[in-house]
């Protein structure tokens, strides 16, 4: 007997989310699919929309338009407490009357588990997140890294499917940022959960989400895995966002061979038309060039080349970054591992190129 | 670093003529109280013999315990009326209404008599409760009594009415400072925990607001307690509650008594004020 | 029930409670100061016998017992001297306790003391005291003290707030330019403690001038505007009292309406106009 076909259902879908408040557009049409234990990233400037995408899907705010689904099952119109959800909020959120234990155990007690089974699990939990010592004390005895160890542990408790967190690590010291990181992926790995995590900070996005979902004014700009966003930014936006882009303006001229003549004002350039349509001639289009993957002094070979002068030479990180100018002030970054001696001097003028499959064409913006 | 350096001779001497005119004018007037009800003899005079006579001979007196019980009750019932009325209207304007506007004009609807005299507001109750009163005729023109009830004014409902109109927002005002100072995200927190609303107000709204409750209630107490003013304009001197009692006494030229009636208030507000302290710490709520 | 309608529910439930305590807290000032208009053959409650300005005319031209105008300069006087006492007093007193001295926690429970002793004890302990060093009460001398003594915690308490709402580095600021302390309190910390300065002088100012129960015990013959209606109320009731009553509120409201004009206008010039 062959057995039923098992359907994973996804842990999350948004459909067509659009939030407003009077005439300010918070959430624009945000579509969003997450496979059961995925860690999703949602990256971008303040204000652009990914708190209230968050807070919708929490039962928090209530779209005007579109569907929220959790494990399948429709929830958009639900109140948060029956969602199957937790939330990390940003500054913890901690209830300062009541002791970590006690606040530990708080979702066992609304879901109303009998004591003897709430006291087992809080001592489980407080135990497998280090904090038993910490069981008595109130969260203004905490310190800052306590407090996030306690709003985790009282999130977690209760084994929700999905858990929101809102900036969970931007109220904590830099120092100790990098561990609580490790700490958190390491435990999404282990629990299952699927992970929702809302930051501005890309070094988080990218070292933690299995997906990063890139959002600027209200709208998606781009969704996948780290690696494509990083080396395939689709928009011009994605691309001046994450560190590291030139971005170039220009104009559409002719393609030839899967390559596109793209005239800028610092001259003209062929970019790799990859999987997009051919523009029409003279429509306006925008392609980036990592500043890494640039090359210095480039023999005839090259067909991109720039004549740029060097502004300043600064370290960046592990880089060393050079602020180059060209033609009408456009500004140009070249980053070279930082290790390696230093070529280009401050006012030195210099020609700079990289071969044609570096430069990566942006989709059209709607105009 | 400020304009002012911490421990200075300079902070000492700032804070002297405040301080010394608080003794000036409370607290050696309040030990003065307490020595003179305890004086034996006839004139008013330090010399008098030290005596616990006044006390036992006001005791003594069956309706004036009964008049202290009273007074304790009357407090009581304002205390509870104000107190849930007040969380009410507190818990209406901080969290209910959400457009600043009308939050704005209903707070200061609530808040602008209190800046008006005392006086004059409880005067204001009697062409208010009285039988051609604007309360009978409203409640006549809706049907709901067919003849104008007389025992509003001068009587124990005038009063308490009156006293609740004024000292509601005493109790109210505590709460709406411990209200608005909860951050929403703690709310959402415990919804988000599966906390549905009732929840969420007992187990984590009350408990937070209790300081502000306790603090509102301490100070409808005080206010009650010595209240007299009320008691002669609404209740037109047919009832009495203690601090009619010092005003009779006082005039009367009864110094002893009116010593001891108002040691034997100081004592009720003492220990009103301990209980209080044991629930909350009042210093907390500055911070 | 859905969860949204049982929200919605409380929320009116609640909303009228606070409106029906609204109507109920402002029905009795409006019924006096609708009866204040009453005519000449008008009582103290409904029917109002016509409307004229009789009883305001009454008040103003009455030069007998029930002439209010002295009282009304005294009290007037009074509140006067005891806002700018409380003034100096309890800006001393605030910025003493940012310098934290010795005694400074029981400093503030002494100041919290005036609040909480009832008028009628400290104004009675204060007519003792006076009567055993054998002094004349009077309403500019024995009142002033005790009406100071009413004023000075509330003024004491807004000062503290104002100060604990301010950014001493600041003054730092103004100390690091080289500024002495003397005139970085001047220049800096002074204006913009202000308003809060202003709301204390209006404390002290309308504490005092509605004060009854301390004053009773404490201004000897010439008595306050308070101390004159009383009398009058036990004299008897006439509509003239609601005139009275009706102008020391309506005072009152004008005063409250002004401040907060001001306190607008001053917040809108420090955002600065926009565009």
């Amino acid at each position: 007997m062959a057995a039923p076909p098992v359907i994973r259902q996804l842990d999350l879908e948004l459909r067509n989310i659009r939030k407003r408040y009077g005439s300010f557009t918070a959430v624009d049409d945000v579509s969003l699919k997450v496979e059961p234990g995925q860690f999703v990233c949602l990256l971008g400037p303040s204000g652009c929309g990914k708190t209230t995408t968050l807070r919708c899907v929490a039962g928090l705010e209530e779209p005007d338009q579109g569907g929220i689904l959790i494990g399948g099952r429709e929830v958009t119109g639900d109140p948060p407490w029956k969602r199957d959800i937790a939330m990390m909020f940003q500054d913890f959120a901690l209830f300062p009357h009541m002791s970590v234990a006690r606040q530990v155990g708080f979702g066992l007690e609304m879901l109303k588990k009998p004591k003897a089974e709430i006291a087992k699990r809080v001592a489980e939990v407080l135990a497998s997140f280090e904090i038993t010592q910490l069981a008595e004390r109130r969260p203004g005895q905490l310190s800052g890294g306590q407090k996030q160890r306690v709003a985790l542990a009282r999130a977690m408790i209760t084994e929700p499917r999905i858990l929101l967190l809102d900036e969970p690590i931007g109220a904590l010291d830099y120092s100790l940022r990098e561990t609580v990181m490790l700490e958190l992926k390491s435990l999404q790995r282990r629990t299952g959960i699927s992970f929702i995590w809302v930051t501005h900070d890309q070094n988080e996005a990218f070292s933690l989400g299995d997906l990063v979902v890139v959002m600027n004014h209200a709208k998606i700009e781009q969704q996948g895995p780290p690696q494509d966003i990083l080396s395939r930014p689709r928009t011009p936006f994605v691309a001046g966002f994450i560190q590291g882009n030139n971005v170039f303006h220009g104009k559409a001229g002719r393609a030839q061979g899967g390559v596109l003549e793209v005239e800028t004002p610092l001259g003209a350039f062929g970019v790799p038309l990859l999987d997009l349509a051919t523009p029409a001639p003279g429509s306006p289009l925008s392609f980036s060039v990592r500043a890494e993957r640039l090359i210095e002094r480039p023999d005839e070979s090259v067909p991109n080349r720039i004549a740029l002068r060097c502004i300043t030479v600064e370290y960046f990180g592990a880089f060393r970054r050079h602020v180059l100018e060209g033609a009408g002030g456009a500004v140009v970054k070249y980053d070279q591992f930082g290790a390696l001696p230093q070529s280009i001097r401050e006012g030195e003028q210099i020609t700079l190129g990289w071969a044609a499959e570096n430069g990566v064409l942006h989709r059209a913006t709607p105009a | 670093m400020s304009t002012i350096r911490a421990g200075s001779p300079a902070a000492f001497w700032l804070a002297l003529p405040a301080g010394l005119w608080m003794v000036l004018a409370v607290v050696l007037p309040v030990l003065l109280i307490v020595w003179v009800s305890l004086w034996g003899g006839q004139g008013v005079s330090p010399n008098n013999p030290i005596t616990f006579d006044n006390y036992a001979r006001f005791l003594a007196n069956e309706s004036y315990r009964w008049l202290i019980l009273d007074t304790i009750g009357q407090a009581a019932m304002i205390m509870a009326i104000t107190g849930v009325l007040g969380y009410c209207i507190a818990y209406f304007l901080t969290v209910k209404v959400t457009s600043p506007g009308w939050r704005i004009a209903l707070f200061l609807a609530f808040v602008i008599p209190f800046w008006t005299s005392t006086l004059i507001r409880a005067i204001a109750f009697v062409p208010f409760l009285g039988v051609n009163g604007l309360l009978n005729q409203l409640l006549i023109s809706l049907g709901l009594i067919e003849r104008p009830i007389q025992a509003f004014l001068y009587s124990r409902l005038g009063i308490s009415m009156a006293q609740v109109s004024l000292y509601t927002l005493l109790a109210s005002g505590p709460v709406v400072y411990m209200l608005s100072s909860i951050p929403l995200a703690l709310r959402e927190a415990a919804m988000t925990l599966k906390a549905p609303p009732i929840i969420v107000f007992w187990r984590i709204i009350l408990p937070l607001t209790l300081p502000g409750i306790v603090i509102g209630q301490v100070l409808v107490f005080l206010n009650v307690l010595a209240d007299f003013i009320t008691v002669t304009t609404v209740g037109g001197n047919k009832l009495a509650f203690l601090g009619n009692l010092i005003l009779l006494f006082y005039e009367g030229s009864q110094i002893r008594s009116t010593a001891v009636v108002s040691v034997l208030l100081m004592i009720l507000m003492l220990v009103g004020v301990t209980v209080a302290l044991r629930v909350v710490d009042i210093r907390k709520l500055g911070s | 029930m859905h969860w949204k309608t049982r929200s919605r529910l409380t929320g009116w439930v609640l909303g009228t409670v606070t409106i029906g305590f609204l109507l109920f807290q402002w029905a009795p000032m409006f019924t006096m100061f609708t009866l204040s208009f009453a005519g000449e053959t008008g009582g103290t409650t409904f029917p109002m016998n016509g409307v004229s300005l009789h009883w305001y005319r009454n008040l103003w031209e009455a030069d007998l017992f029930d002439d209010f105008k002295p009282p009304m300069l005294r009290s007037f006087l009074l509140a006067l001297a005891c806002s700018a006492t409380t003034v100096v007093l309890s800006v001393c007193a605030a910025q003493a306790m940012r310098g934290r001295f010795r005694g400074n926690g029981l400093y503030f429970y002494l100041l919290l003391l005036g609040l909480m002793a009832p008028g009628i004890l400290v104004g009675f302990g204060f007519a003792i005291l006076t009567r055993l060093l054998g002094i004349e009460g009077s309403w500019n001398t024995t009142a002033y003290v005790v009406h100071v003594s009413w004023a000075l915690p509330f003024g004491f308490l807004t000062m503290l707030a104002v100060f604990n709402r301010f950014d001493p580095k600041l003054e730092e600021a103004a100390l690091t330019l080289g500024a002495t302390r003397v005139i970085a309190f001047r220049r800096i910390t002074w204006p913009i403690i202000l308003p809060g300065v202003i709301g204390t002088a209006l404390f002290g100012f309308s504490l005092s001038y509605d004060e009854y129960a301390r004053t009773l015990f404490t201004a000897g013959s010439d008595g306050t505007l308070p101390l004159a209606v009383m009398a009058q109320l036990d004299r008897q009731l006439t509509p003239e009292l609601y005139a009275i009553g009706s102008v020391t509120t309506a005072m009152s409201l004008i005063v409250i309406a002004l401040c907060s004009i001001g306190f607008w206008l001053r917040a809108r010039a420090l955002r600065g106009r926009p565009a």
